[in-house]
């Protein structure tokens, strides 16, 4: 029995030194080429602990991002190891394209030691868990302090509600010339997806955007109905928020591009916001009628089904929640990391981007988690649409409110 | 005698093979290769990932409960009814006009003709300037004027402003579809009206109009299927920030079902709706001729 045992490892050895020569991993995300540039170094670390693997780093825009995963999937040139963004996970897993790390997990169960269990919790499914958080963003509330001061508006506290934050945003929305057209506005947000700013409001006013079992769009339902009035009234009634159009002529962030006192958005605009000539700071989401409220999304690393080295990408993957690769990752100033212990630490807490981190961590004990389940992305494409015609003033509040219920449930019956 | 010679004869008849194969080849894998495995998947769910499920013809029969595909249909059907006698008239007029003895008729030729040469997206984000509500050159005219300005891309709007693009980037194909067939008409026959006296009215709408019925028929299947199949400017001017348009037509909605939803199923069986609505109206369109058209 042992000389058979023997042979076999002899054998299995012989069979996988040729094979350790060298193999080659893909791993393909969305970002900016500062974000790659971090990655490559994550790389380079990753593979100075294996010197058999090499991993190749693929960055694009976020739109362009998903049209090429969709196209090399389905090609079947899938890429082995890619990022995720936890609301399209059910429907991703659900096509059958990401593979099962519960194997791997059930091994190697100290992996997921230390991992913040929110952003966890979205990863795993009944069916298995398929992919694993890289790094998490809560939405907090940033000011230009140099706004609020000329406007003599003082700074928001953790005590503000979202009335202070209408009666501000209003004060700081100013025509400064006196041709009659704005030129400064209270806020720059977008107001389509629920993650920077109307998830944060619907929960604050007692409301939620969908039913727990997700078969229910909940967004026009009572306390809901009245963070729509709140956010019809702040946009479109004190025009306090920049208009898509407005927005267009300024970059796309009236915040970045100095026309807007405060933005609602995650820990990812950090590093350019840290470029910016001007003082400022990040507060709490505001608190509504009935609590205090923000969403946290997280964004995954997944392995291709299709792959052919399933055991070295999940190296890769293991790698990069360790502490080495998180450690990494949080120099970089995007995101938050996913271990808790990385997080409380000097690497992330007294980075040297302007700012207080630790308000993102904070928001966490009062984070509501993006929802996220299969048809996400055909449900909030119609949500969109319908609000996208609210804030051009195409239809009202009361209409979009109306339309979207029945359309959206359609394509939560069709993905049950 | 006359058909004899473009018959191949003898050793002719091999290079006359051997010449077309690469185009038959091309026919039978690119046109009806994907047309039947259109037809095929229609019958099918699948997510191109994992293997297809039959399902017989429920993709067909969910059709009419589907909201997005009325939706389109009823577009795509307003589109066409504006689209195909816009472009019809508009090129013939433009036709006629430029047959004429004009000066710098063909620098007027060249002007008609750019749009159909240059690129759907240039033109597109040219014309989403055009029509931009606060900054656009159009509602910049409109103010100054003293008017109101318009949400041209809107959901009230939308679909005549992607009309008259389309109508203005088809004129020129027309114009030249027209202008082959002027050049067809014989002289003399004006000659021998206006010695009769008939006005050039007249003379348009008793000579030109019923030698030109077979370029009007050809034009209006051409504009026809063009409309039925209207993407390009619709995804370009349109588009909302989730993907979707202000003014879905059924070729959009066909792409967004298969490739960003992946349900090939459905969209395969709403493209050989949209594939048999045109057959059927081109048919139409056959009999109509066949009656009217004679010359």
């Amino acid at each position: 029995m042992r000389t058979l045992l023997t042979a076999t490892a002899l054998t299995g050895l012989a069979l996988t030194m040729p094979a350790q020569a060298q193999t080659e991993l893909t791993y393909m995300m969305w970002g900016d080429p500062p974000e790659l540039a971090v990655w490559q170094q994550i790389v380079e670390d990753f593979e100075a602990l294996h010197p058999d693997i090499s991993v190749s780093v693929e960055v694009s825009d976020w739109s362009s991002y998903w049209d090429r995963l969709r196209v090399t999937t389905v090609g079947g040139n899938a890429p082995d190891i890619f990022a995720m963004d936890a609301p399209i996970y059910p429907d991703w897993q659900s096509r059958g394209s990401l593979l099962d790390l519960t194997p791997y997990l059930e091994a190697e169960p100290t992996v997921l030691d230390g991992v913040y269990p929110g952003p966890l919790a979205a990863y795993q499914l009944e069916e298995g868990t398929f992919g694993l958080p890289r790094d998490f963003q809560t939405i907090v509330l940033y000011y230009n302090k140099a706004m609020f001061d000329a406007a003599g508006v003082a700074y928001p506290t953790d005590d503000w509600t979202l009335e202070d934050l209408r009666a501000a945003a209003k004060a700081l929305t100013l025509d400064a010339d006196g041709d009659g057209v704005t030129d400064q506005w209270g806020l720059s947000v977008e107001l389509l997806d629920m993650e920077p700013m109307w998830g944060g409001v619907v929960y604050g006013y007692g409301g939620a955007p969908i039913s727990d079992d997700h078969t229910k769009t909940l967004l026009a339902e009572g306390p809901a109905a009245d963070a729509w009035t709140y956010l019809n009234g702040l946009a479109l009634e004190d025009h306090s928020v920049m208009s898509a159009e407005d927005l267009e002529s300024y970059g796309y962030d009236g915040f970045l591009a100095g026309v807007a006192a405060m933005t609602f958005s995650g820990h990812w605009v950090v590093p350019a916001y840290n470029e910016l000539a001007f003082d400022w700071d990040v507060a709490p989401f505001p608190a509504g009628p009935a609590e205090r409220a923000t969403l946290v999304n997280s964004a995954g690393i997944v392995i291709s089904s299709a792959t052919e080295h399933p055991d070295e990408a999940w190296e890769f993957v293991k790698f990069v929640i360790s502490e080495g690769g998180q450690s990494k990752l949080t120099e970089l100033g995007f995101a938050i990391p996913v271990l808790e212990a990385v997080a409380n630490s000097p690497v992330y807490l007294d980075q040297a981007a302007k700012g207080n981190h630790q308000v993102f961590l904070d928001a966490l004990d009062y984070a509501h988690t993006k929802p996220s389940f299969k048809g996400y992305e055909e449900w909030s494409g119609i949500v969109g649409e319908e609000l996208s015609m609210v804030w051009t003033e195409q239809q009202s509040i009361e209409d979009a409110l109306a339309n979207i219920p029945p359309a959206a449930d359609d394509v939560l019956a069709a993905n049950q | 005698m006359s058909e004899d010679g473009i018959r191949p004869r003898g050793s002719e008849r091999i290079w006359v093979a051997l010449l077309l194969t690469p185009t038959m080849i091309g026919l039978a894998l690119g046109a009806l290769g994907s047309m039947a495995a259109t037809i095929g998947l229609s019958f099918f769910a699948w997510d191109m990932l994992t293997t297809p499920d039959w399902v017989g013809l429920s993709n067909y029969l969910a059709l009419p409960d589907n909201r997005n595909f009325m939706r389109a249909l009823n577009n795509t059907a307003l589109f066409s009814v504006i689209y195909v006698p816009a472009t019809v008239v508009l090129s013939l007029c433009i036709a006629v006009l430029l047959n004429r003895g004009i000066y710098g008729k063909s620098f007027f030729r060249l002007i008609y003709f750019l749009p159909v040469i240059t690129s759907p997206t240039a033109v597109g984000l040219v014309w989403t300037w055009i029509y931009s509500k606060d900054r656009g050159v159009l509602n910049g005219i409109i103010a100054f004027l003293g008017g109101e300005p318009q949400h041209w891309l809107g959901a009230d709007l939308a679909l005549y402003s992607v009309v008259v693009v389309n109508v203005w980037g088809a004129i020129g194909q027309g114009m030249i579809i027209f202008l082959a067939g002027l050049q067809a008409i014989p002289r003399d026959l004006y000659e021998a009206a206006s010695i009769e006296g008939a006005s050039p009215f007249r003379q348009f709408r008793e000579i030109t109009v019923p030698l030109l019925l077979p370029s009007i028929f050809f034009q209006t299947v051409l504009s026809t299927i063009y409309a039925f199949q209207a993407f390009d400017y619709v995804y370009i001017l349109t588009q909302t920030g989730n993907g979707n348009s202000t003014v879905p037509t059924l070729v959009f909605n066909i792409y967004r079902e298969g490739f960003n939803f992946f349900r090939m199923g459905n969209a395969t069986a709403q493209a050989v709706v949209l594939a048999v609505i045109v057959m059927v109206l081109t048919l139409v369109y056959a009999q109509l001729q066949k009656r009217w058209g004679q010359v």
